[in-house]
């Protein structure tokens, strides 16, 4: 028995060293400065339209240059999330990522040194012709590290936007017609419910409740208001025309049973699912959901309409091509980024069912897609792109969040909403000094 | 009387079984969602029995994530860990518990303390030191850090455990003319060999489980262990139910096939006392 154990004592510290040995081995990182790799990571889904466009960007990449390989990884978007900063400041870095937009992200980022400055690259290549105005905004960031202006620092390849998704078997079964105009959009929900159905699919617990907030005050908003919002050009009034028709309008729908009372604790993945399964006829959310209605919905025909009356829409630039300070290989960035901006990886995107911000609208062969891609272009050339309304302040998804469901809940009137809502906005004007 | 027993004995069964029932569904639920179509899941909800058996969600993430190496890595490291842990623990504790090393109170209190120091807490001091030894996005920082962690736990049991140790054995190896080492070897480790096997089991079970430190310090995709490698595959806005319960299901196995092997030697250590 003794001896038995003593064996045991030996096998355990022989397999100790074997193991702290081979977890020492192998960490070897390659892939230096050499024009000889491109290090390469996004977060998109293979199958997704990013992913599918992507994977052929790569191809037509190493196709031009010879002797160079592209080393992709597919990211979480957790990870880069927890660990862009960390990452982008150690020789880890890889040559070129993709990243999201905004002031806490890429905005922050840039601040802190960790971007790479691609105004040079922008002219020079011309993305700056490509990508207009609207799209541009989550491009440029000061020195501030705040969106809409200063030196590039990040390409988008792709645009989203916010719409009405609607069951065509339910709207037919009720005689509805397609709503152009916010009266006409009621009525049909007035519809709706006589039949005891509720119409809206509504995720109250993330991010899609507060979408329809951001909405209802777009319908009385114009670009001024959304630069003061979202770009600080001057103070917006929480108890001003749009925000109180917002969110009064907001409560009255859940008074009214457009929105049911348990949507409170809904997520947008429950949300999205419930559509898909024909209990609600109407989902108000993003084109991030095209794709997968389009494979996923089998038991009744779908279409979309914009958000009916209004001009400006949330929505943006997707996420962006940025290019770390530390990469080894920069030149290779660029030029992988111009590929990824070309038509063909663009008309693919968009055949994908994406939204791509540089197609050539006739090579777009699905009818859905079109239909997609001709909103986006409808708003987008007309300036509409309102961005997101957790957009203006660090955290402010989560007061955002907790705003709406207080409305859901009618826990709280839409006056003291404003109220909770205002401070956190203006707690961050405050400190950003403006 | 004998009537009201067996009364009771129902009611115990029949709280035991809901309970079961309980911690079992969501495992139920894991299952069932792991083998339907995304076109089924959608059709029907999270909830529904599967319309047919697909095993493309499983198949699917295998190959995307590349499991095999995922797997490898997370044994490699966790392994090392649970088995570097125990030594330690074990020479601290011989230290501190029969040692009876001056201020052995102190020493406990700061490893306990150190126990519940949140990992948040020590996310960016461990990042610039690994950065600066070089030890970044490598397998070994993980190893060392969470040996640390176990250790820390395990010093803090194991002394006490330790500190009512049998002195006669103690005295009888001196007698015989063992020294220090000697002892510990030949008498201290092999006495308390099921509590550290227990320790072992703990450690390898805890450690499977960790996200946050590996995913911040395992970057490239050849070095992830599962649980990171899990994280693939929550987008930014859409999720993959069928297959994330299907990731879900293969990051879950080999804990339970690891604790349903060593569920003897668990019972067994629980069990065990010093003196025999």
């Amino acid at each position: 028995m003794f001896r038995y154990r003593r064996g045991a004592v030996v096998i355990a510290l022989v397999a100790v060293a074997a193991l702290a040995l081979a977890a020492c081995g192998a960490d070897a990182e390659d892939g230096g400065g050499d024009g000889k790799t491109l290090r390469l990571w996004h977060y998109e889904g293979a199958n997704s339209a990013m992913g599918t466009a992507w994977n052929e960007a790569i191809k037509q990449f190493e196709a031009s240059h010879p002797g160079v390989t592209v080393r992709f990884e597919e990211k979480g978007f957790e990870q880069i999330r927890q660990n862009a900063g960390m990452i982008l400041n150690s020789d880890q870095a890889p040559d070129i990522m993709e990243y999201n937009k905004g002031n806490a992200t890429a905005g922050l980022l840039s601040k802190q040194g960790l971007l790479t400055d691609l105004t040079g690259e922008a002219t020079r290549r011309g993305w700056d012709k490509l990508i207009g105005a609207g799209l541009r905004t989550t491009s440029t960031y000061d020195q501030d590290g705040i969106m809409g202006s200063g030196n590039w620092y990040g390409v988008p390849n792709y645009g989203e936007y916010v719409m009405v998704y609607y069951n065509k078997d339910l709207f037919a079964k009720h005689n509805l017609r397609v709503p152009t105009t916010l009266a006409e959009f009621t009525a049909a929900m007035d519809t709706f419910v006589a039949a005891k159905v509720t119409p809206l699919s509504v995720g109250g617990a993330e991010y899609p409740a507060q979408q329809i907030l951001y909405e209802l005050a777009l319908a009385r908003a114009d670009r001024s208001f959304v630069d003061d919002y979202q770009l600080y050009k001057s103070r917006v009034d929480f108890h001003g025309p749009q925000l109180t028709y917002a969110a009064n309008t907001f409560a009255d729908w859940v008074r009214k049973g457009y929105i049911a009372k348990n949507s409170a604790g809904i997520k947008a993945e429950d949300m999205g699912v419930a559509f898909e399964q024909g209990t609600f006829p109407i989902l108000i959310s993003g084109s991030w959901w095209y794709g997968r209605f389009a494979a996923e919905i089998k038991n009744f025909e779908w279409g979309t309409f914009l958000f009916p009356g209004n001009s400006l829409h949330p929505g943006s630039a997707g996420n962006l091509w940025v290019v770390p300070q530390h990469a080894r290989n920069k030149e290779l960035a660029y030029d992988f980024i111009d590929i990824t901006m070309k038509k063909e990886i663009q008309n693919l995107l968009g055949n994908s069912g994406g939204v791509p911000v540089a197609a050539d609208p006739s090579a777009i062969t699905d009818a859905k897609s079109q239909e997609l891609i001709e909103n986006f272009n409808k708003i987008n050339s007309a300036d509409g792109l309102a961005f997101y309304p957790d957009w203006p302040a660090p955290g402010y998804y989560d007061v955002l969040v907790a705003g709406v469901q207080q409305l859901i809940n009618a826990s709280k009137t839409p006056d003291q909403v404003l109220d909770e809502i205002a401070k956190p906005y203006v707690d961050n004007l405050t400190s950003l000094g403006k | 009387m004998s009537w009201a027993r067996r009364f009771n004995g129902y009611a115990v069964l029949g709280v035991l079984t809901v309970a079961v029932l309980l911690v079992l569904a969501p495992f139920l639920a894991v299952v069932v969602n792991a083998v339907k179509t995304p076109g089924d899941y959608a059709a029907h909800g999270p909830l529904s029995w599967p319309h047919g058996l697909s095993l493309a969600g499983i198949v699917d993430f295998w190959f995307r994530v590349d499991f095999g190496e995922k797997l490898w890595n997370s044994f490699l490291i966790i392994g090392s860990v649970a088995v570097l842990g125990v030594a330690v623990s074990v020479l601290n504790a011989y230290a501190l518990g029969i040692g009876r090393l001056r201020g052995r109170t102190a020493f406990l209190v700061f490893f306990l303390l150190a126990n519940l120091l949140p990992q948040e807490a020590l996310a960016y001091p461990l990042y610039y030191l690994s950065k600066e030894v070089g030890l970044y996005n490598g397998r070994l920082v993980l190893v060392i850090i969470f040996t640390a962690i176990q250790s820390a736990f395990g010093t803090y049991l194991l002394s006490s455990v330790y500190a009512s140790f049998p002195r006669e054995l103690l005295e009888a190896a001196e007698l015989d003319g063992a020294g220090r080492l000697r002892t510990l070897v030949r008498v201290v480790v092999p006495v308390s060999w099921p509590s550290l096997s227990v320790l072992f089991t703990f450690f390898f079970i805890w450690t499977w489980n960790e996200f946050f430190l590996p995913l911040i310090f395992l970057i490239s995709n050849d070095l992830q262990t599962v649980p990171v490698a899990l994280g693939v595959l929550q987008g930014e806005r859409q999720m993959d139910a069928t297959t994330t319960s299907a990731s879900a299901l293969m990051g879950i196995v080999p804990a339970v096939l690891f604790f349903l092997i060593f569920q003897r030697t668990l019972s067994r250590g629980v069990m065990a006392g010093a003196a025999k």
